[in-house]
């Protein structure tokens, strides 16, 4: 049975996609407390997306395969509970913002997960002003969604699951076909959802500079496995793990690495604390 | 000729044809839709496509149907010549009108072309007159009011929002062919190029799955509506009036003005001539024009 | 051009000029009248590496679709290897400058690695004889061996965009346009990239690589554009142009985590920014040993 003392609480979690081999994750341990901001780092195909959809229930439902282990998000189960109940629950953003929209206007697209769960009319109008009003997209209800810049499509997509009011969202290399501006925008949401909405956010991401400022904890996957864990100091001290690995560090980390040679602890990740570390040494 | 798209879109305005509840406007789509069946003399239908542009200049988009009827003309036209030839109802015994060179033009085949012409105007006028006066989204409110299945309706709004899309992803296909040299010499030399758009398209749909899953999409219990459709005292008129134009027109169609009771419309030669011309220039020509178009491209 | 020199638009015909020439380049798109490209004037030399850095809808898609001929500028000119891109169609530019789309699955189409390949020379009337050397320099300079005989589509998509690369590199052009090679990617295939556009550029091919991520920019460009607006804002070395802070703020765009700390260091101020983690560790180990310790 799963340890529900943790909000999100994972036990040697395993999945096997139909038709292969080798699992695409396997034998994950992890706990993530509510209102943590986690990021999830590995190669392509590591994994990172498999373990979101394990969150909200699609694994198992909709996609076919073997799993092991257990999975518990706030006490619920999503083996058991329909993807319908875990979508009030959890909330998922993925990689392609176009493939996210569907709908002819972006009013009617965050208005969707409010109609599949039959709320009245009445209750969708605020509900839906305030989805558009907390990712920054007032005014663009009559906008149809093809035509919105990769950012604002992405905006929408955050706002369309936000307005089904989850307290975990879960993204899935949210900024990796946007420009600066759009990743800017879109971790810019992250943080403040985060912060002042209180919600659980959990992000699989390439860029370990933004992770290293604002996560609280750091997962990294290789080959379907939960290598190393732990504070963005932490993980990103291990600079020679993370090259075997084929990953990456902050360049700050890397750099602050190289000057206080093997062995150093208390290495900065963010720029400020670089400069500070810098002043410490001088 | 750039614009061989057709885009019967939406145009924005606030007449009165546009305010009316698209669930009124559909129940006149098939009321027309229904006569234009039943009826074989082409004159009342006739008489129905100028109703329909009459309200279409009343609601402020004419030019605009003017446009996309002109892009359907060759279509119609051909029903009009190869009939005017080859009729389909009188096989052997058909009377000549006159002759033009090699080719014979039939009384009956004009008469009968005019008749399926006059089929496909009506409905074409009716159907483009609502489509343009009608937003979307409450177009397929209406459907889903009247039970349409809640899955065909998605999909039919989901096809709507990929026509641009595809129609881009094909543009950026042809730019990186091009770009690699190649000189479109025709259609089956395209074709594989577009293995890529197809594989694209799937992957959206995975995606676009998996999306919608996430929003609770396979939920079986009752859905509620965004988009509220209004049904006001005056739309429950049009309705009405819809569907008694409707029966009674259906009725008269196959009671008054079906095949066995329309006399072959007989008119002056020259009148006959022009008319032929006419329609075969607009045939023919587009036919050209789509071939050198793609030849070109 | 004399007499027995190749004829501008033969394909192996070489400008004695600057490679690309830019001549008060405008474009404005037909309908809705937008304008993408407001003026731009510019010279490559051959050889050079140059990177565009810019948001989306900032011009730089447009300049590079000017650049090989799929869009003709509405007004001033734009000349490729002495052949000027609005007297010949984009098929016949393709023999002097290759364009690589940002989604590798937009170009590729044929059943096998081999055959996509062996696609761009054939269009281009390359004699059959010639093809199985290009065939066998790409195989070499991309690692493809193991992939030839392969569906396009299954093969990982990392592998896929080099085959992107690969294929376009066959055609032996004097210029690679490169649209956003690494976005999306993790960073093990962005060192391949970056190792393939270095590599590129020692053979003397001229290379344009249009991307939003600064540090391959600083990595691999010897020249730096920064379009905003339609406009080009910015000509410089990547040093040059990530330390002009007026230009990165006005832009949005955020030079490599690196160059700003460099920028940032007290005892470094009035310096040159670091563009790489390496140069900034010399430089202060250079400046203060102690520190080194």
């Amino acid at each position: 049975m799963p340890d529900d003392s943790a909000f999100i609480s994972i036990r040697n979690l395993g999945w096997t996609y139909a038709a292969t081999t080798r699992p695409a994750i396997n034998d994950i341990n992890v706990d993530i407390a509510q209102g943590e901001y986690v990021g999830i780092i590995g190669l392509n195909g590591a994994g990172k997306t498999t373990l979101g959809l394990c969150l909200n229930g699609i694994i198992p439902h909709m996609l076919m395969g073997e799993q092991t282990g257990t999975v518990s998000v706030a006490g619920l189960d999503p083996t058991e509970l329909p993807v319908r109940e875990m979508a009030r629950m959890v909330g998922m953003v993925f990689d392609n913002p176009e493939f996210q929209m569907s709908q002819i206007t972006a009013a009617e697209e965050v208005a969707l997960g409010l109609e599949n769960i039959g709320v009245p009319y009445a209750e969708m109008v605020p509900r839906i002003a305030a989805a558009l009003e907390l990712v920054g997209l007032t005014g663009f209800d009559e906008r149809s969604p093809m035509a919105l810049s990769g950012g604002q499509q992405q905006r929408l997509a955050i706002a369309a699951t936000l307005v089904m009011k989850p307290t975990i969202l879960f993204m899935d290399e949210p900024t990796s076909n946007l420009d600066p501006l759009g990743k800017e925008e879109v971790f810019e949401i992250a943080l403040r959802l985060n912060k002042e909405e209180g919600l659980t956010v959990i992000v699989a991401e390439h860029e370990v500079e933004v992770l290293a400022q604002y996560a609280d904890r750091i997962l990294v996957l290789h080959e379907g496995e939960l290598v190393l864990q732990g504070t963005p100091a932490e993980v990103f001290a291990q600079g020679a793990r993370m090259t075997d690995l084929g990953l990456r560090v902050p360049q700050v980390t890397e750099f602050a690495s190289a000057l206080a040679g093997p062995g150093a602890t208390g290495l900065p990740v963010t720029t400020d604390a670089t400069l500070a570390w810098l002043e410490a040494r001088a | 000729m750039q614009t061989m798209n057709v885009s019967i879109t939406h145009v924005h305005g606030t007449s009165w044809l546009h305010r009316l509840s698209p669930l009124a406007k559909l129940t006149w789509v098939v009321a027309i839709m229904a006569f234009a069946f039943a009826s074989y003399n082409p004159w009342p239908l006739f008489a129905i496509a100028i109703l329909g542009l009459f309200a279409g200049l009343t609601a402020g988009i004419l030019p605009q149907m003017g446009r996309v009827l002109l892009v359907f003309a060759p279509v119609t036209a051909s029903m009009l010549v190869i009939q005017a030839i080859a009729p389909a109802i009188c096989s052997s015994d058909c009377t000549p009108a006159v002759q033009l060179g090699p080719l014979t033009i039939y009384q009956e085949g004009i008469s009968h072309g005019l008749s399926l012409m006059s089929r496909v105007l009506a409905m074409e006028v009716i159907a483009i007159a609502v489509l343009m006066t009608t937003h979307p989204s409450d177009l397929f409110s209406a459907l889903a009011r009247i039970h349409t299945p809640y899955v065909l309706n998605f999909m039919l709004a989901m096809t709507l929002q990929l026509i641009p899309v595809l129609q881009r992803e094909v543009q950026i296909v042809l730019s990186a062919q091009r770009s690699r040299g190649m000189k479109s010499t025709g259609f089956g030399s395209l074709l594989p190029s577009f293995v890529p758009v197809f594989a694209g398209a799937f992957e959206r749909v995975q995606q676009l799955s998996i999306s919608l899953e996430s929003r609770a999409f396979g939920s079986t219990g009752a859905k509620t509506s965004y988009r509220q459709i209004s049904f006001g005292p005056i739309d429950k008129i049009v309705a009405v009036a819809g569907i008694v134009v409707g029966v009674l027109g259906t009725a008269a169609g196959l009671l008054l003005w079906s095949a066995g009771q329309t006399p072959v419309i007989i008119l002056p030669v020259w009148l006959t001539v022009v008319i032929f011309v006419a329609a075969a220039i607009m045939f023919v020509g587009v036919i050209v024009i789509a071939v050198v178009t793609l030849a070109r491209s | 051009m004399t007499a027995t020199a190749p004829v501008v638009g033969h394909p192996s015909h070489v400008t004695d000029g600057p490679m690309i020439v830019v001549r008060e380049a405008r474009y404005v798109y037909p309908r809705g009248r937008v304008v993408a490209l407001d003026g731009l004037s510019i010279d490559v030399p051959a050889g050079q590496i140059v990177g565009i850095a810019g948001q989306n809808g900032s011009g730089k898609t447009t300049l590079t679709k000017l650049l090989n001929g799929l869009l003709k500028p509405t007004s001033g000119s734009v000349t490729v290897n002495g052949m000027n891109t609005g007297d010949w169609p984009v098929q016949k530019m393709a023999a002097h400058v290759g364009y690589v789309f940002q989604n590798p699955n937009h170009q590729l189409f044929a059943t096998t690695v081999e055959e996509e390949l062996k696609f761009g020379p054939r269009n281009l009337g390359v004699p059959d004889e010639e093809i199985p050397e290009r065939v066998a320099e790409a195989v070499e300079f991309f690692g493809l061996q193991d992939v030839l005989a392969l569906h396009p589509y299954r093969i990982s998509f990392p592998l896929r965009k080099l085959v992107g690369i690969a294929s376009i590199f066959t055609m032996r052009p004097r210029v690679f346009i490169l649209d956003e090679p690494t976005t999306g990617q993790d960073h093990r295939t962005t060192g391949v990239i970056n190792r393939l556009i270095t590599r590129l550029g020692e053979r003397g091919d001229t290379v344009v690589c249009v991307s939003h991520d600064m540090p391959l920019l600083a990595d691999v460009s010897e020249r730096l554009l920064v379009m905003w607006n339609a406009q080009l804002i910015a000509d410089g070395t990547p040093r040059e142009v990530f330390s002009d802070r007026e230009v990165m703020g006005r832009t949005h765009l955020t030079p490599p985590q690196i160059t700003q700390l460099s920028l940032r260091i007290p005892s470094r101020a009035g310096r040159p920014a670091a563009l790489s983690v390496d140069e900034l560790v010399d430089d202060i180990r250079g400046v203060s040993p102690a520190a080194g310790a």
